[in-house]
Formats: structure tokens, sequence, C-alpha cells
């Protein structure tokens, strides 16, 4: 509703026209009689409301606060609404011009706006209303409530000519449009801001005065309960979900750290015994292990003293697995090619330091026992540590 | 890997024929165009003669005899390319031939050459196919959209270039670059959505064929202690992985690729050339087209090409005619800077930090250790700029200001610190200007 549209030629000859009759009314004098039986009776009496203003844009939104005349009104309404739902230029020129013709239509549906069971007769006049602007409807019952003092119908061409010369015969925009069905609905303060073309704008009734606000601190009031029983409803419901979910997430952080602990260890276990030292001749690479646990156990001279080493099968490059070449009595990456010393000491490539070595002992029966928990860094000068070597 | 050179042969010529057949075919479209829509008859009869000999070729490659590059050629492109120095030669070639490209791109733009260019290329690669060790690399399921992307580059690089000189000319006569002639607005429909559709269906057909004519490259199961030999990354994270070999994995990993990412962020607010905007231009941006091109070029492409056809098992250097022999042997061994400076210069020993040494004591001496590579490098990223400026970049620096000029000199000289490391290692075998291996700090 708000929001700015380009008004089309006819919501615009509508509107100018509202304008012009209104000003001829001076406020309306009609329309005001028509309008408070309806506000003061009671605003839920829905099919009062929605019948004292058969022409009345929001009559939909009052049909919505009661439900059951709605569900009448509807097929009553369907029917009668089919010739059109958005009046062509056409039709609301000719209706304009005619104004006789037009009113008829119109008018005993007002009178019968009294009587509340005329809700249904009530309903054609409305029903196309919602489609097209409201303020054309408004303009179309203002002008259709009055038809004795309308004044003399004015031409098209006119009517757009003083629009264009900015003249502002009526509203431009939907927006400011906007404001039309509640100014019909309340029909004693808004018509004023709608015309500013129009005389003084009349005394406020008494009666407008006193209701309307009690009615508003009313509503606020029980509004207000309402929100503070929705906040409360949906604060408790709010900290129940959340507590449900914290409770949730904690148990799954749970059962993940529970998944640190399996039952059953399906790998190797880290210390384990590798055979006799003779099986590992002086000068040579044993590659047993080195599928199923990742270790070499090497047979070499580290600073001139011959020992058994166990050499972690990981590059310090990047973490891939080099290959033993025999022939060439290295460790070559296939990864970035790094290569090393047969003790695990880098010398090509771009491994940025020795091989590691894992902690080997003699066991008591006399096998070589390899701990992989333990590692001894080269460049950190942990390779005296008597713990990663067995001396031969 | 030693196939049966008869059954090799066979393979080959199933290839070879039906190649030398296309690019026949190719060149008769081409003749047919020239003559009859170019009305250039002379060129239409030289590309007749051309398709003519492919004819040839091709009848040759059915029946089993497909010519091929002599041994002693193989043997020379092999030594060059991988000689004893790594890829010295190779990566230096590249560099003359792009610039030598550069400047003579008034000539290399026009059709007829490019088309030549283009029929001797493949020409080549016909006759470097009876190379087995040629045609296992370019054969290969991982490598045949390496090939054919390298070829999609040199193409794209040819229009891009052709379309710059053809601008540049016109600038230079006043006229407007020629994109600016063809303003006028295409409909989306049905223009641009019929041209989508048509590009959809022929890569739907060609993805299609390639699925159906090329089996995937699948490998063995994955295993702990077994790594494929050479293991290869990606296509392209070739150029990454080539770049590891040179520096450490948090340098070459992290930093540098970081510093490609935020240099590309940083290229419009450092460009301070509002020109070449909408249009190729070449002469209008020298500075960021030469520049752009280093980057992709030469430290991308051909990094991805030597990772391609220049590595092999250990990730040793082999030629492209080479076999790949897991026991190649090289001479790789590695040496630090401080190594050169300590015991070749000052005959000493280096030294090392030892278990005992107290915390002040062990930073003296790194700082002593590492201290020429740690100037070097000072002087490399903080004092070559204000050198730069005030020489080479003089009227850049006055138009972008220090913080800009700053950043771009700092990213131009990251970028060209891989080539100048690459030739450096293969030239002097130099690993590390600074190696501080105690807080896993090399450079």
């Amino acid at each position: 509703m708000a929001e700015k549209k380009k008004l089309s030629v006819a919501e615009i000859l509508a509107a100018a026209r509202k304008a012009d009759s209104g000003g001829n009314e001076g406020g309306g004098a009609p329309s005001e009689k028509a309008a408070p039986p309806a506000e003061e009776s009671s605003p839920a009496a829905a099919p009062a409301q929605s019948a004292s203003a058969p022409s009345e844009p929001p009559a939909p939104a009052t049909a919505a606060k009661s439900p059951p005349p709605k569900s009448i009104e509807k097929p009553a309404a369907k029917p009668a609404a089919a010739p059109g739902d958005r009046p062509s230029v056409k039709d609301m020129l000719a209706m304009a011009r005619a104004g006789k013709s037009a009113a008829p239509t119109v008018k005993p549906a007002a009178e019968a706006a009294a009587e509340e069971s005329a809700a249904e007769k009530a309903k054609p006049a409305p029903k196309p209303a919602p489609k097209s602007a409201p303020g054309v409807q408004a303009a179309k019952a203002a002008k259709s409530e009055s038809p004795a003092e309308a004044a003399a119908p004015r031409s098209t061409a006119s009517i757009l000519e003083a629009v264009r010369a900015g003249k502002r015969l009526g509203p431009i925009s939907k927006s400011e449009l906007a404001p039309a069905p509640a100014a019909v609905e309340a029909e004693v303060v808004k018509p004023a801001k709608m015309k500013p073309a129009a005389g003084p704008m009349p005394a406020k009734p008494d009666y407008a005065k006193k209701t309307s606000p009690a009615v508003k601190d009313e509503a606020i009031e029980s509004r207000r309960t309402a929100v503070g029983f929705l906040g409360f409803a949906v604060g408790s419901f709010l900290a129940a979900g959340f507590s449900a979910m914290t409770a949730t997430f904690g148990l799954w952080t749970l059962g993940f750290a529970r998944f640190m602990f399996p039952n059953i260890l399906t790998e190797p276990p880290n210390r384990f015994k590798v055979g006799f030292p003779a099986d590992i001749p002086p000068g040579t690479v044993n590659e047993k292990f080195k599928t199923q646990s990742g270790v070499w156990l090497v047979n070499a001279e580290y600073n001139g003293k011959p020992q058994i080493i166990a050499l972690s099968a990981i590059c310090t490059h990047l973490g891939c697995t080099p290959n033993w070449l025999e022939a060439e009595q290295k460790f070559k990456c296939p990864c970035h090619g790094s290569g090393f010393y047969k003790e695990g000491i880098n010398f090509e490539g771009p491994a940025p330091r020795p091989l590691e070595r894992f902690a080997i002992r003699l066991a008591d029966d006399g096998q070589l026992e390899v701990d992989k928990s333990r590692t001894f860094q080269e460049e950190k000068g942990e390779w005296s540590n008597p713990d990663c070597f067995v001396p031969v | 890997m030693h196939v049966d050179h008869v059954l090799f042969m066979q393979q080959v010529s199933a290839f070879l024929g039906p190649y030398y057949l296309t690019l026949a075919l190719l060149n008769a479209i081409a003749a047919a165009v020239l003559t009859y829509q170019l009305k250039n008859a002379r060129a239409g009869l030289i590309s007749v003669g051309v398709s003519f000999f492919f004819v040839i070729l091709s009848a040759f490659a059915w029946n089993g005899l497909p010519p091929g590059l002599p041994q002693s050629v193989r043997d020379m492109a092999n030594v060059a390319l991988t000689g004893n120095r790594g890829a010295v030669i190779y990566t230096l070639g590249t560099t003359a031939l792009l610039i030598a490209l550069f400047f003579t791109r008034k000539y290399w733009v026009r059709p007829a050459v490019a088309w030549g260019a283009l029929n001797a290329a493949l020409l080549l690669m016909g006759l470097s196919m009876i190379s087995p060790a040629f045609f296992n690399i370019v054969s290969k399921a991982d490598n045949v959209p390496i090939v054919s992307l390298v070829f999609l580059l040199g193409f794209f690089t040819w229009l891009a270039t052709s379309k710059a000189v053809a601008n540049d000319e016109r600038a230079k006569q006043g006229l407007p670059p020629l994109e600016k002639l063809d303003d006028e607005k295409i409909l989306v429909w049905p223009d641009l959505v019929y041209t989508e559709l048509i590009c959809m269906v022929v890569v739907t057909v060609v993805l299609l064929v390639w699925a159906i004519g090329l089996k995937a490259p699948l490998e063995f199961c994955a295993e702990r202690a077994k790594t494929p030999n050479p293991s290869k990354a990606p296509w392209y994270f070739l150029g990454l992985q080539e770049m590891l070999v040179y520096y450490d994995p948090w340098m070459a990993g992290v930093v540098l690729p970081s510093l490609v990412l935020f240099g590309l962020m940083a290229i419009p607010y450092i460009d301070f050339n509002k020109k070449g905007c909408g249009y190729y231009t070449i002469a209008q941006r020298k500075f960021a087209y030469c520049m752009f091109q280093i980057g992709f070029l030469e430290l991308w492409v051909t990094l991805i090409v030597l990772g391609t056809f220049l590595r092999g098992p250990n990730w040793n250097f082999f030629g492209p005619f080479e076999d790949w022999d897991t026991h190649k042997v090289l001479a790789l061994n590695n040496v630090n800077l401080s190594d050169y400076f300590w015991i070749d210069v000052l005959g000493a020993s280096v030294p090392r930090v030892t278990s005992d040494m107290t915390g002040g004591d062990a930073v003296i001496t790194v700082l002593k250790r590492e201290g020429l590579g740690i100037v070097l490098l000072l002087i490399y990223f903080i004092g070559l700029p204000p050198v730069l400026a005030s020489t080479v970049f003089r009227k850049m620096f006055v138009r972008m200001g220090f913080i800009r000029y700053m950043v771009m000199c700092n990213l131009l000289l990251f970028m060209t610190a891989l080539p100048l490391k690459m030739v450096l290692r293969w030239t002097v075998n130099l690993k590390y200007i600074i190696y501080i291996p105690e807080i896993f700090l090399n450079f």
C-alpha cells in the first residue's frame, strides 16, 4: 500500500473526481451521516460496517475481523463481481458521466446499510474495491452517495490536463492514496488531508472525541497483556529449545570424545619386536616393517659408530613415504625428490631436516624392540640419546 | 615400461594415421577458405601442398612406418632441456622465447604465420610420438587435457595479442579501438541464450566422447607405505609442486600462494593506468601486460609443462624423449648459503647450536651463522625497492605514491624470487639462503 506506484489514468481520473466532488460537498455531510452510526454501533459488528460503506475499500479488512460473515459474503460476491474485477477507464468514465445511472446501483446498497440483514446485497459494490485502487472506490462512494450535489462531470481531457499541470486535483501516487480508506473509515478527520483545496475542516463531533481514545487505550491494554503472555510463552519455548539444543550438542561432544578411545585398536601397536640384531647385517636396510609400521631398520654408522636404528618412513618435507633405493644407497621421496643417506641425513631435494628416529632397545629375550611413541630428531641433537640406537 | 617395439609401433601408427589425416583435412579446409573466400590463390596453393604433405605422412603412418625425429635430435633435446644442470635452459629459454614473441608480436599475430606455427607445432608433436617416453607422457589419460590446454592457451594468447596489436595500430592512427566500433547491444533472448545452448551441447558432446574414449586414470589402492612414483599433483597444481622443491612447505605452500591471491586482489588498487578499459591493448598498458604474462605464462603455465613433461620418477628431471629410469642418478647435493660462506669462503666450520647453549647464545649463534643470508634478503626486499624507485620505476613511483609502490614492488620481488631460486638451485646447488632449522624457518 505504502509503496509509490505510478497511477493509471483511471486512478488519476477517479481521484481527481473525488477531489472535485469533495470540494463541492464541503466536508461531505451525507457521508458523515452515513458513517457514524456504523462506527458507533460497535467496531466488531462487521456486517453492519461492511454494509454501511458499501463501496468502502476496507470492507475485506473488516470482514476478516469477523470470519463468519465473510463466509456468507463470499459466494454472494463472486457472481456479482464477474463482469469485471477492475473497472476499465471507459466504464469509470461512463459511470462518472452518467452520474445517475451509476448511482442507482450503489445507492440502494448504501441505504440498505442501515439494515444489518442486507449484507449480501451490499457486497456487489465492494467486491471490485480491493483489486482496483481503494481510492477509486472511495471516490466513487463519495460521489455516488451524493449524486444530487455532485459537480457536473468534468471531461477526461480537462482532468488530465489539470493533473499534468501540477494542480493536483487528486493524489498522485498510491502512497498518497493509501490513507484514503482510513479517511473513509474515520471520515471525520481524514478528508481534510485528502483535499487540500477543500474548505475549512468541520469541528470534530463529541462522540468522535470521547469514544475513540478509550477504545484505543483498551485495545493497547489488551494488546500489552497479550504481548506479555506471548513473550512469556515464546521465551519459555525458546529457553526450552535452546536448553534442549545445548544438551544435545553436549551429548554429541561427549559421544565424539568417546570415539577417541575405541574399544579395539586395529592399528598395530606402537611397541613391537622386530627380530634379533643378527637379522640386520651391517650396512643393510631392512624394509620388512615399512608397510605395516612405517619403519626401516638400518644397520649403519653414525658419527663413526656402527649401530642399529629404527628410521621413520615419513619424509620430513611434506610427509610422503620415500623409497629405499638399494643401488644408490639412499632414501628417495617420489613427491618432491628429497634424498636421504642410509643413516637418515637429508642431502638433496627440499627436505629441511633428517628423517626421524624411533626409540629402539634390546629386549630381555634378545630381540630388538621398537617404540614408535618416542621420536628423536637429529637437528635437536637427540640422536646422541642412547634410547634411539642399539650399538653393534 | 619396456613395451615390445613392434607392438609400440602398431600403437603409435594407429594414432598417427588419423592424426595426420586430420591435419591434412584441416589444411584442405584452410586452402578452400583461402582460395574461394579470401581470394588468395597463392596461399591456397601452399595450403594444398601442406595438406598433401600430411596425406603422405598419414599414408606412411597407416602402413606402420610413421616418420619421426632422428635419435640424435631427440638426444640433443634431452640434454638441452634437462642436462646436468636441471631445467636452466628450459626456464631461461622459455623466458627468452616469450620476450622474443613479445617484441616481434606484430609479425606473429599475422594469421598466416600463426597458422604456420600451429602446423609446425602439431607436426613436431606427431614426429615426437615415435619416442616411447614422449608417447607415454602425451597419451596418458591424465595428460591429454594438459596437452590440449597448451594448444588452447596458445590460441587464446594469439587471439588476444592479435586484437591488441590491431587496436594499438588503430590508436596510432588516432582511431578508436575495434571494440568501441561494435558497441551495439545484443538481446539476451535469442542471441545470448542460443549461443549458450550451442555451447552447452558442444561441451556435452565433447565430455561424452572424452568419457567414452579415454579410460579414467585409476591407480592401485591407496596404501600408506606405497607412494606412486612419481607422485604428481593435479595438473593445475604442478606449479605449486614445483615451487615446493625450492622453498619450505610453509613458504611454498602457504605464504607464496596467499601472496598470489592477495596480489591478484590488489591489482585494481595498485593499478593507476586508466587506459585499456574494455578493449585489448598492449602498448597502452605495457607494464601491466608484461607482469601478468610473466606471472601467468612464465610462472604458472611453463611450470605445469615442466611438471608434466620433464619430471619423472623420484622427481628427477628427465628429457621429454628419455626413458623414465627409477634409478637415474643425479648429483643433487644441496648446500646452504651459510655452508658456502663459512666453509668455502672463511674456511671455518659452521657454528652450530648445541643443546647446552642458553637462549641468548643460541640466538647469537644463529644470527652469526645466517648473517649473510639475512643481510642479502633484507637488501632484496628492503634495499631494492628504493633503488628501483630511483631508477627503473621512477615515473611509476611518482604516480603511485609510497604505499602503493611498495606493495607493488614487494609483490614483484616475491614473484621474481621463485625463478631466481630455481636457477640458483640448478646452477650452484643452493638450498637455502637463510637456514634456521631450529625454528623451522628456512628461506
